[in-house]
This record gives structure tokens, sequence and C-alpha cells, in this order.
């Protein structure tokens, strides 16, 4: 202890350590009635960490090449010890990311976090959706299964509907007339290098702004919750007599992740193949599509709706509609008042898209 | 204080499990990345007697790493191992001198492993095999 004390001593002479633990740390104070829901993104944050880890192990073993893609997770699943419990946390963990994902982003729609100043927050959190989403449709095609191949067939090719650009740009997706090795190598590159480098950098963005506004105060629990920012000026949301981050609230993200772990880990153990139809046991062959190829189930709404609309154009654009709606909320929704309750417009919208999406789905995976 | 108490019991708890988790992850972590060599380990090589000329040296792979078989001037057989005692790079037969040179760091070595040259600080190990019927059996 002594040796310890005497070791952070000589660090902190030299850069001032403990003035930053105070800054960041201890003397970090959030709102009083901060709630569970602020945990998720250090939930997430875990969540990446694990993908990076068990995709980097996943790399020593794991061939990017059509003719071995299939064999080389076969042989990572059979022969490599523990490589089912590598390859499992990852696909699994992709998975609860998403599911992770929702809820955080739902929680910052309740709570209206998205509000004036939290624009940057909201967007660049936009975009980290988005690239999660990239991450898993490239992540898809790497075993090279019938699933994989058949399932990116049918996503690149909804890019068909777009007039004029619509064939060029799908062979360009592909890197060729048909899914094939080309389409591997380029996903390959997206998955491993692009889109992780890309998420690294928007959550380093995205901690850059939330350390900038200040965490927002939930809405709950307060007679006046509307948004207290003036504008005008660059204004700190700080919270005088808070709890500090460490330890009370880093004690809190800490159970939350623990919770969150035994979720993961019971689907790892009890129910891996949870996400995987049958035809992700059989390798591609771009000779015979299976019978009911389906995306993953967080796709099956975007699925769906390319389904029920006669034009697909039709289809393609209503989501494009919603999702750059979704993007620039906070622009749209301009009100003070923060509490759900007390935003009736707000709620129903919310509640109408929430279930609209889980109908789509659930149509989706029974059509 | 008491609830300090708690919150140390519960950093205490959380912590400890973190500590347990990732130690319970370490050993599947470690033999996902430890090398399997069992395979072959103690196979034998049979190589056909015609394959090794007189005075020519024919290299194969030998549990794991490399070996090589020469046929001396005179006709007597030697197995070695290919890698050189100095920092292990694998040696070369040189035909017209009859000896092997380690391209590395000029390490020389007789047609029986012997070291004439260079820092190669051992000779060649010699590797067990016996001939029958027009074969080789090394190991
Ligand atoms: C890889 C994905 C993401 C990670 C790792 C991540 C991480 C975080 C972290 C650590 C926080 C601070 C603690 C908290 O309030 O939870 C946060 C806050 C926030 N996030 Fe995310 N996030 C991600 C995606 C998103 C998405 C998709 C959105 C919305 C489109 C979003 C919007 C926000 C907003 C508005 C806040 C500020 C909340 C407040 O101050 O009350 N984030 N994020
Ligand atoms: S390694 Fe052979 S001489 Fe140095």
């Amino acid at each position: 202890m002594k040796l310890l004390k005497r070791l952070i001593d000589w660090i902190d002479v030299r850069i001032g350590v403990r003035e930053v633990a105070e800054k960041e740390l201890t003397g970090y104070l959030l709102p009083r009635t901060i709630n569970v829901w602020y945990s998720m993104g250090s939930v997430l944050l875990v969540i990446f960490g694990i993908q990076v880890l068990s995709g980097i192990l996943l790399l020593i073993y794991y061939v990017p090449d059509a003719d071995n893609a299939f064999k080389s997770v076969t042989s990572i699943m059979n022969d490599v010890p523990f490589g089912w419990l590598i390859r499992m946390c990852h696909a699994v963990g992709s998975n609860m990311m998403v599911l992770v994902l929702l809820l955080h982003m739902f929680s910052v729609l309740f709570m209206g976090s998205y509000k004036s100043p939290r624009e940057f927050n909201w967007l660049s959190g936009f975009i980290l959706f988005t690239m999660v989403q990239g991450i898993s449709l490239t992540g898809y095609l790497l075993p090279w299964s019938q699933l994989s191949f058949w399932a990116t067939t049918v996503a690149t090719n909804s890019a068909n509907a777009i007039p004029v650009a619509g064939p060029y740009l799908v062979e360009f997706l592909r890197g060729s007339k048909l899914v094939g090795p080309p389409t591997l190598g380029r996903f390959f590159a997206l998955h491993v290098a692009l889109i992780p480098l890309g998420m690294a950098a928007l959550i380093g963005a995205h901690l850059f702004f939330l350390k900038r506004t200040g965490v927002s105060t939930p809405p709950f629990g307060q007679a006046d919750s509307t948004n207290q920012w003036k504008g005008g000026s660059y204004q700190y949301e700080d919270h005088p007599g808070g709890i500090p981050f460490f330890p009370n609230y880093a004690l809190e993200d800490l159970r939350s992740v623990f919770i969150y772990l035994a979720l993961f880990l019971a689907v790892v153990f009890f129910d891996p193949y949870l996400f995987f139809p049958k035809d992700a046991f059989l390798p591609a062959n771009p000779l015979v599509t299976p019978a009911h190829i389906k995306p993953e189930w967080y796709f099956l709404a975007n699925y769906q709706t390319l389904k029920i609309f006669p034009n697909e154009l039709i289809g393609l654009s209503v989501q494009a509609v919603a999702m750059t709606f979704l993007a620039l909320l906070p622009f749209i929704d301009r009100g003070r008042e923060r509490h759900p309750l007390k935003r009736p417009l707000f709620l129903v919208c919310a509640i109408g898209g929430l279930l609209l999406w889980l109908g789509l789905s659930v149509w989706g995976h029974y059509s | 204080m008491d609830d300090n108490g708690r919150r140390k019991f519960l950093g205490i708890c959380l912590g400890g499990m973190a500590a347990g988790l990732a130690a319970a992850f370490l050993y599947p972590v470690y033999r996902y990345l430890a090398p399997r060599t069992n395979s072959g380990a103690v196979a034998k090589v049979v190589i056909p007697e015609k394959d090794v000329l007189e005075g020519e040296a024919k290299f194969f792979e030998f549990a794991g790493s490399s070996a090589v078989l020469v046929r001396k001037k005179g006709g007597e057989l030697v197995a070695l191992s290919a890698v050189c005692t100095h920092l292990g790079c694998i040696v070369q037969w040189e035909k017209d001198k009859q000896d092997f040179i380690c391209p590395c760091h000029g390490g020389h070595y007789t047609p029986d492993g012997v070291v004439t040259a260079g820092p190669p600080p051992r000779p060649l190990a010699k590797l067990p095999f016996s001939v029958a019927n027009g074969a080789i059996t090394v190991g």
C-alpha cells in the first residue's frame, strides 16, 4: 500500500494524475436523480470492447477467401480449442449490441436528452447506429454460408430500386455482377478495418460532445422538467451537489455491465444458436437459393417494408424518409418539455413508431 | 458511513466478480492461442533410397522442422537436422564443395554436420534412421 502510494506520488508530481482523477472521476458530479438508463452507454462501450477483442482472436484462424472461409469457420468451431466460445461471443455479442443500442436510443428519446444543446450527441449517436448496422451486414457475409451468401444477395440487390444509378451501384457494392469472391474481399475490409476504426473515432466524438455539454438531468421527479438550456452562449450543464461519477455511478455502471454479461453469457452457453437459422450451417452455393431466406431480426422491418410496397423504390424511399426523420429529430422537435408524459404528441408518435417497427418485424418473421 | 460501507462491499463484490470472470476467460484464450504441435510429432518419414543420389542431399520436413539426408561420396548415408545451430536458419547443400553452408552468417558444416567455419557453436543434430527394402525410414 505504501509502495503504491509512493508510485502514484512519483507519477503525480510529474503529470498531475490526481488532478485529472479529481476532475474526471471523484469531482465529476452527476445529477442525484440519475437512473439506470444512463448506464447503457457504458454497457455499449464494454460490448464494443468485447467485439473488438473476440474479432481480433477470430482473425487468427479465419481465412477471408471464398474457397476457404466456410472451412476455416467450421474449423474454429470444431477443431481450435475454445474456438466455439470466441466465435459465439462475437456472433451473439453483435446481436446483443444492437439490442442495447436500441435501449440506449429509446431512453434518450423518451427522456428528451436529444434536445438542445445535445444535437451533436444525437447525430454522432445516429451515425454510430448506422455503422453498427453496416458492421453487422458486412460481418454476416464472412462465414460464407448459404445464409451469408443469399442474405447479402438480397440486401445488396435492394439498391437496384434506385433510379438510373441502381444497377451500377449494386455491382459496385458487390465488386462483381453477382455476390462472389470480390464481395467477400470488400466486405472483409469494411468489417475488420474501416467500420471499426470509424466507430472508434465516432465513439470518441460522442463522448467528447457529452463532456462538453455535460450529462442531462433526468426529466423525472422534478416540478419543472423543461429544458433549461438558454442558448446564445456556451453553457456547461453542471450538477452542484450531485453524486460523484466515481465511485457512486461507476458502481451502477458496473452493475448494469454485469446484468448484461449474465444475459449475454446465458445465451452463449445455453442457447448459442438462438440467432442462427439452419442455412448458417451449409456452405454457400451460388446455384441453389434456399427456401426461406431472411435477414437478421433487426433488419426484418426493413425487409418487410420492401415487400409490402408494390414498387421497390417506394419501399426504399419510405425507409430513407424514416431514417432522415430520426436523424434530424432534434431539429424537428424543438419543444422545451422533456418529460415523456407531458409530451403527448411525441409519446403517441414514439409508441406508434415502436409498435409499427415491432409489427413489421413480426410480420417479416412469419411471412 | 453506513452508505459508504455498503458501497465498499458492492465494489469489492463487483470487482471480485470482474477479476474472476477475467481469469475464467484467460484460460480459454490461452488454449485458443497455444500452438497445437502434437500433430505428427512422432511420425516417421519414409524416403525411397533412389531419391538420395551419391554426393547429393535431400531436404524434407521432419517433426515439424527441417531435416536433410546426405549420401556422401562413397555411399554412406547421414540424416541431420537442417536447422543451423547458430540462430536457426536452414542450411544449404553445396554439391560442388560437398559441404553445408548457412546463408545467414556464413556457417560451414561437413556432410557429417561438423562445424568447419563461422559462428555455429555446435554440430548439426544427428537423426536416427534405418534402411530396409530400398526405403530410408527417419525417426
Ligand atoms: C456504439 C454505440 C454507442 C456507444 C458506445 C455510446 C456511448 C455513450 C455513452 C458512454 C454515453 C454517456 C452515458 C449515457 O448517457 O448512457 C452516451 C450518451 C448519449 N448517447 Fe450514446 N452511444 C452509442 C450510440 C448512440 C446512439 C445510436 C444514439 C442516438 C441516435 C446516442 C445518443 C446519445 C445521447 C443523446 C447521449 C447523451 C445522453 C445524456 O446526456 O443524457 N448514442 N452514449
Ligand atoms: S544462423 Fe546459421 S550462421 Fe547464423
